[in-house]
């Protein structure tokens, strides 16, 4: 450990590198920040998404794979993205590969060039290998991810892959491991454009503890904080529950009914938990009836899979099959059903006919015609399968019309598909983030307890924009630096009382640092910091915030509990204090000169806004 | 202690004397392996295979296939026998038991002549491939001696496993057999265990031993083993003058090795 893997793909060369020297870790900790810290000292501002310029930079966090902590299970990957062409990409991943990548010695990897034909990279105990992978090519993750680990001979080798979506270049493919999970948001397509099938890792060290008694005991007070999933949750709509909203016919009704959850309840499901995780998220069901009896799917918490097929009419289990589908084929579910959508939805207004369609029947809940869609768009496959691949954007274009209006997206990326609509934080959360990437914050309604000590404010009113920025711009600190570390954001349970203490007690008791909560939270600052100016280089501008935002997005909520509400209403003011409550100027999204410094990030000084 | 061991095995107290055992909820389980790797994380072992028992992997979950993907889970791991055979065979009495539970085996005393692996009706002792040890499971003794759950137990996130005083244990595991239309194992099993299951299928189908009800259990040291150390460097000169001079002041303990045919009290 304290390594990092540079794999030059065009020569096939490795080599091992040392994590930086304790001042700079300390500044970035590990995860995004020291990743993309990495990027925007290596990438060049002309590099291309699919060029072999292109670099994908993949980091754990100092509390990744000790054990001791719920959480600790976290990788996350950053290179350009090749959604938007201008802004960071960004996945991350939980489940128990990066615990392994860590105990094959190594802290992280940096990917460049592209391989000539294709490959995985095989880590096992320290020796790093690249072997050809053309037995696994054109295969789905599941598949994939059991083939290789047959092929190592390793039985407990983790196996990080693509699926055909990856290989295809689809925009929005995801990186997909041990079975459960997913890191979306593209990092698959740049895989595929390296010709890069997967990472398989193995080994048996353990992390260092700089006080094993004190991780153990900040551990256990973490895991107290925990709000334990149950079974139960699993037979239900999933977060659609919580936030009133599902999102149905592309985004045009957000009730939800009986037969969303038909046939749940006679389903087996068993809780499938990430690496030393309490908190019960990941699960695999055997679907119990309907036409596709007998299918085995594997699911993480946030459910946006299902919501990706209520969203195109799909009711019951088959949603259920079709999500197994997505992810086993590795494309992101929201890219996909946002694209979908708006193509349904022009063939129930009349903008599309069978002719137009190659015979394809586009009505809302025809399992069998969204299934040859799956395999279309994940091979780029025709007219249909090469355009959902480009994006729903793309989609909407090429139908002309009035379909533009129709499409959900931030600056071409999709957001995590919910209907995000009805929530105030969370619709701030979703449009000023990097596009293709998972946002970061949403905010609550009252300060953490944790940080009420400073944080003098609340409860925040639905009806009255004032505090919600800010609201937002804190919580983003905090997911920021949970991820740092190594965390992963659904264990983090920020409105619990000691949910912020405990985990950066368990970070400190592990590192043997003393970062109190405003270090911490300005070391998530500087993260998202390093993430808007890498943005910047490139061409983003604040504005494309509220202005790149797909129509649909920002229309009222349709009916029911939420009917009529939007934030639309205080746009772009709201916008605009955001980034000035982050340092940055409202319009251009540049960091002011004074926030650099704050974050010790002067070396970037010439992308600061001057006047 | 005494009345009920002689000078057969080592014994000792770690707390209070008070019996405890650990009790596996077979229908609980979800087949997560957290209680393996907890066993792996406060025991500070390398990050081995999960699969297999090892002298770095005290716990399995059966069957070896990846976590979840079974319906039915068995733990796989130390009994903490009443009458641990382990203990008995041991020529240089290496193990202790211990009233709160554990039998426990003294890395410093072996002299790694392997027939407590042979000895242990479940299987479940294995050798450390550097030091050339016994290693097993010790029920989480350093812990116990300060009243503190074993690791695995408090690990477990849905309560399949749970700890306390063995009365109470045995109740709470009768009763759930119970309610679940099951049965408990590990109760009569080689004279009882302090560890019991409550399972609701068949035996055979979680995996896991049938054991009869007799007290140490006959061993499988084969005859060549158990001459082997005689003739060999292996154990060391001062291992086998431990074991000669154990021989010579408790005869009776010669009984459990070399007579497979006796009949036990």
């Amino acid at each position: 450990m304290g390594r990092i893997l540079r794999v030059d793909l065009n020569s096939g060369s490795m080599k091992d590198e040392n994590l930086p020297e304790e001042p700079m870790l300390r500044k970035f900790i590990g995860g995004q920040a020291l990743a993309t810290y990495i990027l925007l000292r290596e990438l060049p501002l002309d590099a291309k998404p699919y060029g072999p310029e292109n670099k994908v930079v993949m980091m754990t966090g100092p509390i990744t794979g000790t054990g001791f902590t719920p959480g600790g299970t976290k990788v996350t990957a950053v290179y350009l993205s090749p959604l938007t062409n201008h802004t960071l990409g960004r996945g991350a991943a939980s489940g128990f590969w990066a615990v392994y990548l860590k105990a094959a010695g190594y802290d992280g990897i940096i990917v460049e060039g592209a391989a000539p034909k294709p490959t995985y990279l095989y880590i096992n105990e320290g020796r790093a290998e690249l072997r050809d992978a053309s037995s696994a090519w054109g295969k789905g993750a599941t598949e994939t991810e059991d083939r290789l680990r047959a092929e190592v001979g390793i039985k407990d080798a983790k196996v990080m892959c693509i699926g055909p979506a990856g290989e295809n270049l689809v925009h929005a493919a995801m990186l997909c491991n041990d079975y459960n999970h997913n890191a979306a948001h593209s990092g698959g397509a740049v895989f595929g454009s390296k010709k890069l099938k997967a990472i398989v890792v193995h080994g048996t060290a353990r992390p260092p503890l700089y006080d094993r008694a004190r991780l153990i005991e900040a551990g256990l007070r973490w895991r107290k904080t925990l709000m334990v999933r149950h079974e139960a949750e699993k037979r239900t709509a999933g977060h659609a529950v919580d936030l009133g909203a599902a999102p149905n016919f592309n985004f045009r009704s957000t009730v939800i009914e009986e037969s969303h959850i038909e046939g749940f309840d006679k389903n087996r499901v068993t809780l499938r938990p990430c690496f030393q995780c309490q908190r019960l998220c990941p699960w695999d069901v055997e679907l119990k009836s309907g036409n596709h009896s007998g299918t085995v799917g594997h699911f993480n918490a946030g459910s946006e899979w299902l919501d990706t097929f209520y969203n195109l009419g799909v009711r019951g289990n088959d949603a259920l099959y079709l999500a197994q589908r997505i992810n086993d084929l590795g494309i992101e579910c929201s890219h996909f059903s946002c694209g979908v959508g708006v193509a349904f939805e022009a063939w129930e207004k009349g903008l599309l006919n069978a002719e137009k369609t190659g015979g394809l029947k586009f009505e809302w809940g025809n399992v069998e015609v969204i299934d040859r869609l799956l395999d279309m768009a994940a091979r780029r496959e025709g007219y249909w399968g090469n355009l959902l691949a480009e994006g729903p954007v793309e989609v909407a274009e090429a139908i002309g019309g009035d379909a533009p209006k129709w499409v959900v997206h931030t600056k071409k990326g999709t957001p995590a598909l919910h209907d995000w609509r009805p929530h105030f934080g969370q619709m701030i959360r979703e449009i000023v983030a990097s596009g293709g990437m998972k946002p970061q914050g949403g905010g609550s309604v009252n300060p953490p307890p944790d940080l009420k000590y400073r944080e003098k404010w609340g409860p925040l009113d639905r009806n009255d924009p004032a505090g919600w920025s800010w609201s937002n711009a804190l919580s983003e600190q905090y997911r920021q630096f949970c991820g740092l570390i190594g965390g992963c954001w659904f264990a983090q349970m920020h409105m619990k009382p000691d949910g912020l203490n405990s985990m950066i007690d368990s970070f400190n008791a592990t590192t043997g640092w003393n970062f109190d909560i405003d270090q911490a939270l300005e070391a998530g600052h500087r993260s998202a910091m390093l993430q808007s100016i890498f943005g910047t280089q490139r061409g983003w501008i604040a504005e494309h915030d509220w202005k790149d935002v797909g129509a649909r997005f920002l229309e009222p909520v349709p009916d029911g509990k939420h009917k009529g509400f939007t934030i639309a209403k205080w746009l772009p003011e709201l916008v605009y204090e955001y980034h000035r409550l982050m340092g940055r100027h409202e319009k251009t999204g540049r960091p002011f000169m004074d926030t650099l410094k704050k974050l010790g990030l002067e070396e970037f000084q010439e992308w600061a806004q001057l006047d | 202690m005494n009345e009920k061991y002689g000078n057969l095995i080592p014994t000792g107290r770690l707390l209070d004397g008070k019996p405890r055992t650990i009790l596996f909820d077979a229908i609980k389980c979800i087949g997560c392996r957290q209680c393996v790797h907890a066993c792996k994380d406060w025991n500070d072992h390398p990050r081995t295979t999960v699969f297999e028992i090892s002298s770095s992997n005290w716990i399995t979950m059966e069957p070896p296939v990846l976590e979840g993907l079974s319906p039915l889970w068995a733990r796989n791991s130390c009994m903490h026998c009443e009458y641990p055979m382990c203990a008995a065979v041991c020529p240089v009495e290496a193990i202790t038991k211990y009233e709160e539970g554990p039998v426990v085996i003294d890395p410093n005393v072996c002299i790694g002549c392997e027939y407590c692996i042979y000895a242990c009706p479940w299987g479940v002792i294995s050798k450390d491939d550097l030091t050339h040890k016994a290693s097993k499971c010790t029920m989480c003794s350093d812990r116990m001696s300060e009243d503190k759950s074993p690791f695995c137990v408090q690990a477990c996130p849905v309560g399949a496993l749970d700890f306390g005083l063995q009365e109470e244990v045995s109740a709470k595991a009768r009763t759930r057999a119970q309610e679940v239309g099951g049965y408990v194992y590990g109760d009569k099993e080689a004279g009882g265990a302090r560890v019991l299951y409550v399972l609701k299928e068949q035996k055979e189908s979680y995996g896991v031993r049938n054991i009869g009800p007799q007290k140490y259990p006959k061993h499988k040291i084969s005859l060549p083993l158990m001459l082997k150390d005689l003739f060999t460097l292996r154990c060391g000169l001062q291992g086998k003058v431990r074991a000669l001079y154990l021989a010579i002041i408790h005869p009776r303990r010669l009984l459990y090795r070399y007579w497979p045919w006796r009949q036990v009290v």
